[in-house]
C-alpha cells in the first residue's frame, strides 16, 4: 500500500533543474579525491584512504574494488552508497551477462548497467540519488584477431604516412584499456585521465599538464602518485594510499598452476609494500 | 514413432577442416512417413560466420530459431558488434547441443536428427583431419547424402555451407526425391 | 474425415474445403464453409476439433481486420502466416491448445505472387506450391506431385483440383458432401462454382 503513494523525490524545479541531483554532486565534491589514468598497456586508479582517528585500522578499509577479473572501480562521495553500487555491479555482471554468455561483460556494458542503476534512483519513487561518482577501469579483449588490428590501423592511416598508433587504445573492436566516469545522474564519460572529488579541478589541471599520449602503465602510476601528492592532506605511505591497476594478466593470483589457457585477473590492487616502493622512487 | 524428435524428421551435420568448417542439413519436412515439403531448410545464420543447424519437431525449429534471431539482434544492438566472431576467425569451431542444453565440443564432427546413427557411421569413415575447403565440401556432402538415403525420415535434397575465414559458400544438393 | 486442399498457379491460389460438418458418425450440415477471409487477398481454410476451428479462425480473422483498420493497409500473406503460426505456437504450450490444421492462401498485393502456407496443429509452418490436410494428403499429394506445375492457369488449376477430388470420392469411405472452392487472385477472392453432383465410380 505504502508504495502506491510513493513518488520520486527527484522532481524538476521550475527552472528545469533536478536539484536533488545537484545536491548529490555536492556530496561527491566534498568527497576524498580519486583519480584514474589510462596508459597504452593498462590503467591506474588511485585514491587517498583518510581516517579520522589515529585509532582507526586502515588495513581493513578498502575503497577500490574488483568488480570482474578485468574491471575495477573507485569512488568519491558517500562510502555506504558506494558499497551498495559495488554489490549491484558485481551482481549484474553475472545475472545480466556471465550467466547468459559464459564470459564477463566488456567495460562499456558494465558501465551502462551501473549507470542504469544510478539513473533509476533519479526517477523512482521513494528513493534518493546515489551520492557518489565512480571511476570504472577495465580491459576488454578485442574481437578483431591480432593480425587484423594492424590492418585496421593501416586503413585508418590511409595513404599518407601517418604515425601508426602503438598498441591497443581501447574500444570493443580493438580491445585494450577503458576508463569511464559515472555520475549520480547516471551519465557516463570515457576519459584518458580524470579525477573526481574535493580536489578534482586541481588534480585535472595537474593531469592535463602531465598526461602524454603513449603513456606506459609504470609512468601512469608515477603520475597518479604525483597528482595525489598535489592534493593530499595527510601523509603519503602504503597505508594511506590505495592503488588499483589494470595491467597484464596476474597469473600468480589464479590460485593454481599448470592449467592450460587459464589467465589471471588483469585488475588487482597494489599491496602497501608495492605502493611504498613506488613512493621511494617518486 | 510418436516421439517429438521423429515426427517431422530431418538431419544436420557439421565438420571441421583446415581453416574452415562446414555445416549441412537435409530439406525434408514430413509427418511420420508422409513427406509434406522438400524445401524446409534447417540451418539458420546469426552473424557473418555463425550458423546454427536444428533438427527435431518442426514447430520448435521455427520457435527456437526465431527466439535466437531476436536475442542475437538485441545483442548486436546493445554491444554494437556481431556475436563472437573472434573465436571463429582464429580457430574454426563447431559444437552441438542436445535438447536439454548439454553442450558437446567436438574437434571433428557433430551430427543431429533422425539420421544420427547413419551420420555417425558415415562421418567416422569419411572424415579425416585437415581437409581443405573443397575436400571438406565433398566429405560432408557424401556423408549427409549417404546417411539420409538410409533414413526414411530425412533426405529430399540438402544445403551445404562451407565457412572459411573471409567467405561463406552455400550449395544446394539435389538429392533423390523418394 | 475433413478435406482441405490448396493449389498455387501462375497468378492465383486455389483453396478447397469439404462441405460436411460432422459429429461422430453423423453429418450435421452439408453446406459448411471451412474458410474465412482475412483480408482482400488472403484466405484461410481450417479443420480439426469442433469448436476450436471456428473460434481460432475468427480470432485470427478479427485480428487481421483490426490490423487493416488501424493501419489502413493489409498484412501480406507471409506476414499473416507467421502471425498465425505465432498464435498457434503459444497456444500449443498453453493449458488447452487449439487443435486446428490450417491452409493459408494468398496473392501478394504488391508483387502479385501467389503463395500457400501449410500449418498443422503443432504450428509447423511450411510454404508450399500445393498442400493438403488430413487423409486427403495420402490420396492427393502424389497426384499433385505428378501433374502440378507452378505456371498453370486457373482453368488448369481447377482441372487439377477436380482430379484430386475425384480421387477422394473414389477412395474415401464416407461422403464429404462436396467442396467449397475459392480462388485468391490479385483482384480479390472469388467463389468458384464446383460440380458436387458428379458421380465417381469406385474402382
Amino acid at each position: 500500500m505504502a508504495d502506491r503513494y510513493s513518488f520520486s523525490l527527484t522532481t524538476f524545479s521550475p527552472s528545469g533543474k533536478l536539484v536533488q541531483i545537484e545536491y548529490a554532486l555536492n556530496a561527491v565534491n566534498q568527497g576524498v579525491t580519486a583519480l584514474g589514468i589510462k596508459a597504452t598497456n593498462g590503467i591506474v586508479l588511485a585514491t587517498e584512504k583518510k581516517s579520522s582517528s589515529p585509532l582507526a585500522d586502515p588495513s581493513s578499509l578498502s575503497k577500490i574494488s574488483l568488480i570482474t577479473p578485468n574491471i575495477g572501480m573507485v569512488y568519491s562521495g558517500m562510502g555506504p552508497d558506494y558499497r551498495v553500487l559495488v554489490d549491484k555491479a558485481r551482481k549484474v555482471s553475472h545475472t545480466g551477462y556471465k550467466r547468459i554468455y559464459n564470459e564477463y561483460p566488456p567495460t562499456r556494458i558494465l558501465v551502462q548497467d551501473v549507470a542504469r542503476v544510478m539513473q533509476e534512483a533519479t526517477q523512482s519513487g521513494g528513493v534518493r540519488p546515489y551520492g557518489v561518482s565512480l571511476l570504472i577501469a577495465g580491459w576488454d579483449e578485442g574481437i578483431l584477431p591480432e593480425g587484423d588490428e594492424e590492418k585496421e590501423a593501416e586503413e585508418a592511416a590511409g595513404g599518407d604516412e601517418k604515425k601508426k598508433p602503438s598498441g591497443k587504445t581501447g574500444g570493443i573492436l580493438k580491445g585494450g584499456p577503458m576508463l569511464y566516469q559515472v555520475d549520480p545522474s547516471g551519465s557516463y564519460f570515457p576519459w584518458k585521465a580524470t579525477a573526481i572529488g574535493k580536489s578534482a579541478t586541481t588534480a585535472k589541471t595537474f593531469l592535463e599538464k602531465r598526461y602524454t599520449e603513449g603513456l606506459e602503465l609504470e609512468d601512469a602510476v608515477h603520475i597518479a602518485l604525483l597528482t595525489l601528492k598535489e592534493t593530499i592532506e595527510g601523509e603519503m605511505n602504503g597505508e594511506t594510499i590505495e592503488i588499483g591497476i589494470v595491467g597484464p594478466p596476474a597469473d600468480h593470483l589464479l590460485g593454481v598452476e599448470g592449467v592450460e589457457g587459464a589467465r589471471g585477473p588483469r585488475f588487482r590492487k597494489l599491496t602497501p609494500q608495492e605502493i611504498e616502493d613506488y613512493l621511494t622512487n617518486l | 514413432m510418436s516421439s517429438p524428435f521423429s515426427i517431422n524428421g530431418g538431419a544436420c551435420v557439421a565438420m571441421v577442416g583446415k581453416d574452415c568448417v562446414a555445416i549441412a542439413c537435409d530439406l525434408r519436412l514430413g509427418l511420420q512417413a508422409l513427406t509434406v515439403s522438400n524445401n524446409f531448410p534447417k540451418i539458420f545464420q546469426y552473424g557473418d560466420n555463425v550458423f546454427l543447424g536444428l533438427t527435431g519437431l518442426a514447430t520448435d525449429l521455427s520457435t527456437v530459431s526465431d527466439l535466437f534471431r531476436y536475442k542475437v539482434n538485441m545483442y548486436r544492438l546493445r554491444e554494437e558488434r556481431n556475436i563472437a566472431p573472434k573465436t571463429f576467425a582464429n580457430l574454426p569451431f563447431i559444437c552441438g547441443f542436445d535438447s536439454i542444453g548439454c553442450i558437446d565440443f567436438a574437434a571433428d564432427f557433430i551430427v543431429s536428427g533422425t539420421a544420427t546413427d547413419q551420420l555417425y557411421g558415415m562421418c567416422e569413415s569419411l572424415w579425416e583431419p585437415n581437409l581443405a575447403p573443397e575436400d571438406l565440401f565433398e566429405t560432408i556432402s557424401q556423408a549427409l547424402m549417404s546417411a539420409v538415403d538410409r533414413d526414411a525420415l530425412s533426405g529430399w535434397g540438402a544445403y551445404v555451407y562451407i565457412i572459411e575465414k573471409d567467405k561463406v559458400t552455400k550449395r544446394l544438393l539435389k538429392g533423390r526425391q523418394d | 474425415m475433413e478435406v482441405l486442399l490448396g493449389i498455387t498457379g501462375r497468378d492465383f491460389t486455389l483453396i478447397a474445403a469439404s462441405k460436411a460438418a460432422m459429429r461422430g458418425a453423423t453429418i450435421l450440415k452439408a453446406s459448411d464453409d471451412k474458410t474465412r477471409q482475412l483480408n482482400k487477398h488472403t484466405l484461410m481454410a481450417f479443420m480439426g476439433e469442433a469448436g476450436d476451428t471456428v473460434q481460432f479462425a475468427e480470432y485470427i480473422q478479427a485480428n487481421a481486420q483490426l490490423y487493416s483498420m488501424r493501419n489502413e493497409t493489409d498484412l501480406s500473406p507471409s506476414a499473416l502466416a507467421h502471425f498465425v503460426r505465432g498464435e498457434l505456437a503459444s497456444s500449443l504450450r498453453s493449458r488447452k491448445p487449439y487443435n486446428v490444421n490450417l491452409l493459408l492462401g494468398g496473392v501478394d498485393p504488391i508483387t502479385h505472387k501467389p503463395s500457400l502456407y501449410w500449418l498443422d496443429y503443432l504450428a509447423a509452418l511450411a510454404p508450399l506450391p500445393y498442400a493438403a490436410h488430413g487423409y486427403a494428403q495420402y490420396y492427393c499429394l502424389s497426384i499433385l506431385d505428378k501433374h502440378h506445375h507452378p505456371d498453370i492457369s486457373l482453368e488448369q488449376g481447377i482441372k487439377l483440383l477436380t482430379l484430386c477430388i475425384d480421387e477422394l470420392k473414389r477412395r474415401l469411405p464416407v461422403d464429404f458432401k462436396g467442396m467449397v472452392v475459392k480462388a485468391v487472385t490479385k483482384d480479390g477472392i472469388v467463389d468458384i462454382e464446383f460440380d458436387d453432383d458428379k458421380v465417381v465410380k469406385s474402382a
